[in-house]
């Protein structure tokens, strides 16, 4: 019994604290994100566009005020800009340093096998972390604090970079073959993004949560453009929603995203407008919608919608 | 409890890694079981990883935490004490959950207590290994053993011997109540555990028929197949390139490569990645001999087009035409029909769709280009046109040729088999579903 109304309060706990840094969350929502602090297993979010996979990560890096580290996928990605490079410039220049030293150091000595062995007394610097800049993925590794990291749109890198992945998020843990395997002391929260572009592999879905984001029921989208455009008026907030939530329902190209929804909002507000009207809707309707197609398909529209909305 | 919910979920065809499992269970650690809704949350996050997943899920876990409220806390207690194993942990709470019999139950007329019991009893008999829906009645009578019918079939009987018309009518009538309790727990049971198992078996055993043996009313199912089958083969081969050995140079590489030559450029390494882009070029009998299988041939071509982009099919019988628009443009069933009526149903001529084919495109074929052939090629004794195929055949990079008959049947009649033999790279006998896997597979992967 403890157990369950401990995770609870707990969850309920998050969720207002994600309210206050303007993330309206779900109980779904709220519990994946417990879940991935208790399990410490990564989270993968997937979902349309535009219903907020990016701002649940900025809104817990806020929550949990760790630093929040972003690597944005995309085709050809690889381990040299994700994870880490070398500093080629400053080694070359080390290596000239090493030369002149290297002849004073060894002049004393007189056979090739000293000069060897004085050799070995230093330390192997050159293959070290002095040289080493760290890209995203080791940057969150290395956080002392923990971190957040966002590994936005997974769906759009390769495949192979899906399967480089798969050790950093089982055991938040990354070799490096000139050094040696790399561990982070407080395991980053780790949120993968997707569009669903591409089907994601089965081992890095295994190895992670699943949350998928549905878009917001017409309360849970209120809540959102209350909290994100706090001096709506309550009338026009309703009206706005409702006639969204109207629309996704229709066979659209691409239909609204709560993004477009805020956006609309806000635009509906610059022209000072209290209450939905026709020609008001008819020519700010680019903002809602993205394609030319739908917008000649909902326009002819807009009179039933309005007045189903407005009632 | 979650080891038989995870049964149910991979009964409706969620697959789920036992990796998954202990996640599931250490995930009901931190959550409990008391909160339904958030029990059901926080295992969709753990088991259930696609948006379709998600719905069966969905549906699963209503009905398997349906089966009476009050029964979740019985199977909860009981998780941990019918093992002989672990005896020692809950040996007390053993005890008091110890089956009384059912003859005592009925007398009490307890619901609860009889729901907790059939419940315990259909553990015990272990219900969830119910596979098809013959078995219900045995397992309904093996839940009524284990709670102790015989002994109340004795009083029933001892009953209507001394006469007592009451209650024997009382009893009768309270037992035939507790055997529907336990049959609608069976069906649900069923339900739970045997979700799609006749599908998948349905589908198991279609996808090693014979094309030609394929009913009409399996099409859809056929289809649904042929759309997984191409489903999988595009997310493994959507996304092959290969790296060129010149192109420009990739300082950045090659210098962090060759750092530890001290900077001396030993190994060079090349920016160009190309992309592979087979070229194919399709021609499907739809003619009279092979109309049984022509469908799916047909079928098979259209996932073709959705895995590798140039794809230019052509279909014949007695003529020869493109149909590479008509499947581009149109949704499956349509384009197969249009295909059929508008080339098929004549009487073979390979001799002049194979010329026609060299009249068409034989100008665009390149050492890039492979050429699919799909046909019985049985030319009905007329010229089976093999020397153009065999100038097609030196001027493309290779010529396949996928025949729906078993091998033994080639060459008999008039199946012109050993001359186009002659100029193809690959002959296959390509007869189920299974046959397409392979072969797609392979084409999509040596087509480069």
């Amino acid at each position: 019994m403890t157990e369950s109304s401990n995770a609870d309060n707990a969850i309920s706990v998050l969720k207002e604290a994600l309210k206050k840094h303007d993330y309206i969350a779900s109980e779904n929502i709220s519990t994946a994100v417990y879940l991935a602090q208790k399990l410490s297993k990564p989270i993968l979010v997937e979902g349309p566009p535009g219903v907020g996979k990016t701002e649940l990560a900025k809104a817990t890096a806020l929550l949990l005020n760790k630093p929040m580290i972003r690597l944005q996928c995309y085709e050809g990605l690889d381990e040299s800009k994700a994870l880490y490079e070398w500093k080629y410039g400053k080694q070359l220049l080390y290596t000239q340093v090493l030369k002149e030293k290297l002849s004073e150091l060894t002049s004393d000595s007189e056979s090739l096998k000293q000069s060897v062995e004085k050799l070995h007394e230093f330390d192997d610097t050159f293959f070290s972390t002095d040289f080493l800049e760290p890209r995203p993925l080791l940057k969150a590794l290395w956080a002392d604090q923990g971190a957040v990291l966002l590994i936005d749109e997974i769906d759009k890198s390769d495949l192979e970079f899906e399967a480089f992945l798969l050790e950093i998020l089982q055991d938040y843990q990354i070799s490096i073959p000139e050094i040696g395997t790399v561990k982070s002391t407080v395991p980053p929260i780790v949120f993968l993004t997707s569009n669903n572009t591409r089907e994601i592999g089965d081992a890095l879905k295994r190895r992670c949560l699943h949350l998928y984001i549905p878009f917001p029921d017409s309360k849970l989208e209120r809540e959102i453009v209350r909290s994100r455009i706090p001096n709506v008026d309550e009338t026009l907030e309703k009206q706005i929603v409702n006639f969204v939530q109207e629309i996704r329902e229709m066979d659209l190209k691409k239909v609204p995203a709560v993004s477009e929804t805020l956006d609309w909002a806000k635009a509906l507000i610059l022209l000072n407008v209290n209450n939905l009207e026709s020609n008001i809707v008819r020519s700010t309707l680019n903002v809602l919608l993205k394609f030319q197609d739908d917008i000649e398909y909902i326009e002819s529209e807009i009179p039933t919608l309005i007045r189903s909305v407005v009632r | 409890m979650i080891y038989n919910f995870i049964k149910a979920l991979r009964a409706s065809n969620i697959r789920i890694s036992a990796a998954e499992t202990m996640e599931a269970i250490e995930t009901l650690n931190h959550v409990g079981l008391f909160n339904r809704q958030l029990l059901k949350d926080s295992l969709s996050l753990v088991l259930a990883k696609t948006r379709d997943d998600k719905e069966t899920y969905s549906s699963c876990f209503d009905l398997f935490f349906s089966m009476d409220t009050t029964e979740s806390v019985a199977q909860d207690a009981l998780d941990t004490a019918p093992t002989p194993g672990n005896e020692n942990r809950h040996n007390n709470d053993q005890k008091k959950m110890q089956p009384s019999s059912l003859l005592e139950l009925l007398e009490q007329s307890d619901q609860q207590a009889l729901a907790e019991n059939i419940a315990i009893a259909a553990q015990q008999v272990q219900l969830s290994n119910i596979r098809i829906f013959t078995q219900r009645g045995i397992y309904a009578r093996r839940i009524l053993e284990h709670m102790g019918v015989n002994e109340l079939e004795r009083k029933i009987y001892d009953l209507a011997q001394a006469g007592e018309e009451d209650e024997y009518k009382y009893l009768k009538l309270r037992k035939t109540q507790a055997l529907e309790n336990i049959l609608e727990l069976v069906d649900k049971n069923l339900l739970l555990y045997t979700a799609n198992s006749g599908a998948n078996l349905r589908q198991e055993i279609l996808e090693k028929t014979p094309l030609a043996r394929v009913e009409t009313r399996d099409f859809k199912t056929m289809h649904e197949l042929v759309k997984k089958l191409s489903k999988r083969l595009i997310s493994i081969h959507s996304r092959r390139r290969r790296k060129a050995k010149r192109g420009a140079l990739d300082v950045r590489q090659t210098m962090r490569k060759n750092i530890q030559f001290d900077g001396v450029l030993f190994n060079t390494i090349w920016k160009k990645v190309q992309i592979d882009r087979p070229k194919v070029i399709a021609v499907c009998d739809v003619s009279g001999s092979v109309a049984q299988t022509a469908r799916f041939l047909l079928m098979f071509l259209y996932s073709v087009h959705e895995i590798i982009p140039k794809v230019r099919s052509f279909a014949f019988s007695n003529q020869l035409g493109e149909i590479t628009s008509l499947f581009q443009e149109m949704p499956i069933e349509i384009a197969l029909n249009e295909a059929i009526n508008q080339w098929g149903m004549g009487s073979t001529d390979y001799g002049g769709a194979l010329h026609e084919l060299e009249r068409l495109v034989g100008n665009e074929i390149d050492s890039k280009t492979t050429v699919l052939i799909l046909g019985d090629g049985r030319s009905n004794y007329g010229d089976p046109g093999h020397l153009a195929l065999k100038r097609m055949h030196l001027k493309s990079k290779s010529v396949m040729w996928l025949n729906p008959e078993p091998r033994t049947f080639w060459n008999t009649g008039d199946s012109e088999m050993n001359k186009f033999t002659a100029s193809c790279d690959r002959v296959e006998s390509c007869r189920s579903i299974r046959h397409l896997e392979r072969i797609i597979s392979d084409i999509a992967r040596h087509t480069v």
